[in-house]
């Protein structure tokens, strides 16, 4: 252990008198001491000075004593020289005695100042790790760590370079002391290989290439330096740098090297709380501003339809009075309606904010909702619904609202890139665990380069201009890129392919479920359907 | 004509004008509420036959309106909503409205859903009604539980019965899958409930002259169903 010059001075001094002190006053009663007294008293001075001055004081002084007692207490006095051979005895036994005592106290005394440490050490770590907790700001925190760290190896200056997650670079992220110093090409060593480096004070530079990337512990080959750069490691990822610095060099003892370590991993831990909190504050500004354009687009919708609801109602009145111009105001204020829909609706699906409720349902249910809310819409186009009467009802597991969204959309298309006098063909199956529901039409197809784009939001085909009424009722580009988005939110999807004999084919397809016929009810006895109006081709 | 007064209660006096415009020829009187709090004293002194209401009131939330006039009133409730989710519009039917109509919504279709709201609010007060009875071309007797259309007798399972039965006794009203579920099967929850579209869908093909374009059982989506009686 080294012992600063103030510390280990006034010891040597203060003992050194005492030794000339005893001496002095054993020499004046020396006709009334014997030897043993003699040695038994120096030898107290020894151990005292060897307690509060260490082992080298006391191995000093003991040695002193031998000398002392020779030279003073020993006949013939005044000289070196030793009378009788038992005298020798007492000398040896004086010196060994001294040296032995005086290396057991150092121990002891070494062991008490390690145990003493690591207590501090011990302190230290938990105040830190309360502080890396507690600080209401990270940054805070990591310039408690810095100080922390500065204050146990004695350094000038302790940074912590963390990197930049927007600008991906080193930026200073807490300084305590006054020399800063700019990452240089060495700290970028440090943080791109995750070893530790140093800067010796005549500008030479050490780097630790022999040791385990991403180790945080100082090793014994680490040179006095006059900045120690240690690279900050979390889960095996560096988040950033930490650099100490001084005038004088920084040497470090094994203690010192693991303590040094285990505060570099706190600084890393502060290091990635901060990029926690700084990642969950801007997710939450996100979440903030999605829950803003949400809220917007709900109030829009809102706000939106009801003077769309007077402006229906007073137009389908004109439009009674006779003016068919009305009607067409009628007819935009619907169409108004559903781009508004259809945004809001792309926007919670993006947010991933729909909730999706599936039920067991039933899809001539779904297929009949369909054909029943587009009755206004659809101005007299034939819709072929084939349905296998004579089999029981098909039952899927699927949400009702959005399945009926999606089926409502394929129609709808349908009937606007297909000519009108041709029907739109809608059929109901199930293969092994799905159920199908395709809708195919008459039009032109969608060519093989637009398959995919088709399902993109905001895609206008190129056939689009080509509807049948001239464009009058499409929407913003949204309906097949919405039907796709909400099959797969319930476990589906929406597929195309070319119609035999020409035309499209869109099939929605969505899980289907078993009915296990617990309820005990018998299979409806096959259907007697009217000629009029339905079309089984089952 | 009868003295069928209706109250719409709306804090848009654009929307107030569509529906006294609308209703004007179907009724004897339309009155005006500008809120809520209006509305249950219009309500409370003029005993409406039928309420029209709003659920975006600036005062008070739409079901604690309808809440408050279901204390005192059996007169239907028909509520117009323009953003509000399945679930909410399904907790204001159990709560108490009869109907709901989603903005914008044509003339037509409101009228005829305030007509078939009045009707059934009168058959109701005329006590039984006779059986067996007429709708459409379908012969029913509820009592007796035979269901002929023509000559031809239509069997039903006993759960069919009970939904045609509720069906037919609420014509015009919309019932959530809960209400269908408590009156058929007399339990508040239970699995049997995943089955109720599937028994709807049976009942459908016995009893639609086209399964998939109903005109008696029409579906709500997310909602539930109502039965439209023919005239």
């Amino acid at each position: 252990m080294r012992l600063p010059f103030s510390r280990w001075l006034p010891a040597w001094l203060f003992w050194t008198l005492i030794l000339i002190a005893v001496t002095v006053g054993m020499i004046l009663a020396r006709g009334a001491l014997d030897q043993a007294h003699v040695a038994l008293i120096y030898l107290l001075v020894v151990l005292g000075a060897s307690a509060s001055g260490g082992r080298v004081v006391g191995v000093v002084l003991a040695c002193a004593g031998f000398a002392l007692i020779d030279y003073f207490f020993q006949r013939p006095f005044s000289t070196f020289a030793v009378g009788k051979s038992p005298d020798w005895i007492v000398l040896v036994a004086f010196l060994a005695t001294a040296t032995v005592a005086t290396q057991l106290l150092s121990r002891a005394n070494a062991e008490a100042e390690a145990a003493r440490r690591r207590a501090e050490e011990i302190d230290r770590l938990s105040s830190l790790g309360a502080e890396t907790l507690s600080v209401g700001r990270a940054e805070e925190a990591l310039t408690a760590i810095a100080k922390v760290i500065r204050d146990t190896i004695g350094a000038a200056v302790c940074e912590l370079h963390l990197r930049d997650q927007d600008r991906d670079l080193l930026v200073l992220a807490a300084r305590v002391g006054e020399i800063a110093a700019p990452p240089g090409a060495l700290m970028a060593w440090v943080f791109e290989h995750g070893r530790i480096a140093a800067e010796r004070r005549d500008g030479s530079v050490y780097r630790a290439e022999d040791a385990p990337a991403g180790s945080m512990s100082p090793g014994p080959d680490v040179p006095p330096a006059v900045a120690l750069l240690i690279p900050l490691v979390v889960h095996g990822r560096t988040v950033g740098v930490l650099r100490l610095a001084g005038r004088e060099p920084i040497v470090l003892d094994a203690g010192e090297r693991r303590f040094l370590a285990a505060l570099a991993y706190y600084a890393a831990l502060g290091a990635e709380r901060v990029r926690l909190v700084s990642e969950a504050e801007h997710a939450e500004a996100l979440r903030e501003a999605d829950h803003l354009k949400d809220a917007l687009l709900a109030s829009v919708s809102h706000d939106l339809r009801t003077p769309l609801t007077a402006i229906k109602a007073l137009a389908h009145d004109i439009a009674g009075a006779g003016d068919e111009r009305a009607a067409v105001i009628e007819q935009q204020a619907d169409r108004l309606n559903r781009m508004v829909a259809d945004l809001l609706e792309l926007s919670r699906l993006n947010a991933g904010a729909l909730p999706v409720r599936r039920e067991l349902n039933a899809a001539e249910d779904l297929v009949g909702a369909a054909i029943q809310q587009l009755s206004g819409a659809l101005s007299g186009r034939e819709v072929r619904a084939s349905i296998a009467w004579s089999e029981p009802v098909l039952v899927g597991d699927f949400d009702f609202v959005h399945s009926l969204r999606i089926l409502v959309n394929l129609i709808e298309n349908a009937h606007k890139y297909s000519p009108p006098d041709s029907p739109v063909d809608i059929e109901v199956g199930r293969d092994e665990r799905m159920l199908r529901i395709t809708v195919a039409d008459r039009g032109p197809g969608i060519a093989p380069a637009e398959r995919d784009l088709i399902f993109e939001p905001f895609y206008r085909s190129g056939g689009a201009s080509a509807a049948p009424d001239g464009g009058t009722t499409t929407g913003a580009g949204l309906g097949l890129a919405i039907a796709r988005r909400l099959a797969e939110a319930q476990g589906g999807t929406v597929t195309y392919e070319d119609r035999p004999g020409g035309g499209s084919r869109f099939t929605l397809v969505l899980p289907a479920a078993m009915l296990d016929g617990a309820e005990g009810e018998p299979a409806p006895e096959p259907a007697r359907q009217p000629a009029g109006g339905m079309r089984a081709d089952a | 004509m009868r003295d069928d007064t209706v109250l719409i209660i709306d804090d848009e006096p654009q929307i107030r004008r569509v529906v006294r415009t609308a209703l004007q020829q179907e009724v004897s009187r339309v009155l005006e509420a500008g809120t809520g709090t209006q509305g249950i004293d219009i309500a409370a002194a003029e005993r409406p036959a039928l309420v029209v209401l709003d659920l975006g009131l600036p005062d008070l939330a739409g079901v604690d309106v309808c809440r408050e006039i279901r204390k005192w009133s059996s007169a239907p409730i028909v509520v117009l909503s323009a953003r509000h989710s399945d679930q909410e519009k399904a907790l204001l039917l159990d709560t108490g409205a009869d109907d709901y109509i989603t903005k914008p919504f044509s003339t037509l279709e409101f009228t005829a859903r305030i007509r078939a709201n009045l009707r059934r609010a009168q058959a109701a007060q005329l006590a039984m009604q006779a059986q067996p009875m007429m709708i459409g071309d379908l012969l029913v007797d509820l009592t007796a539980r035979t269901l002929k259309r023509g000559e031809s007798s239509i069997h039903l399972t006993p759960i069919e019965w009970e939904l045609l039965r509720t069906f037919v006794t609420q014509a015009g009203r919309t019932l959530t899958h809960q209400q269908l579920f408590n009156a058929v099967w007399g339990r508040a929850f239970g699995d049997p409930q995943q089955y109720l579209r599937v028994h709807v869908a049976n009942l459908r093909r016995k009893i639609e002259r086209d399964a998939v374009r109903p005109q008696l059982i029409v579906t709500e989506p997310g909602v539930g169903y109502r039965f439209e009686m023919p005239r």
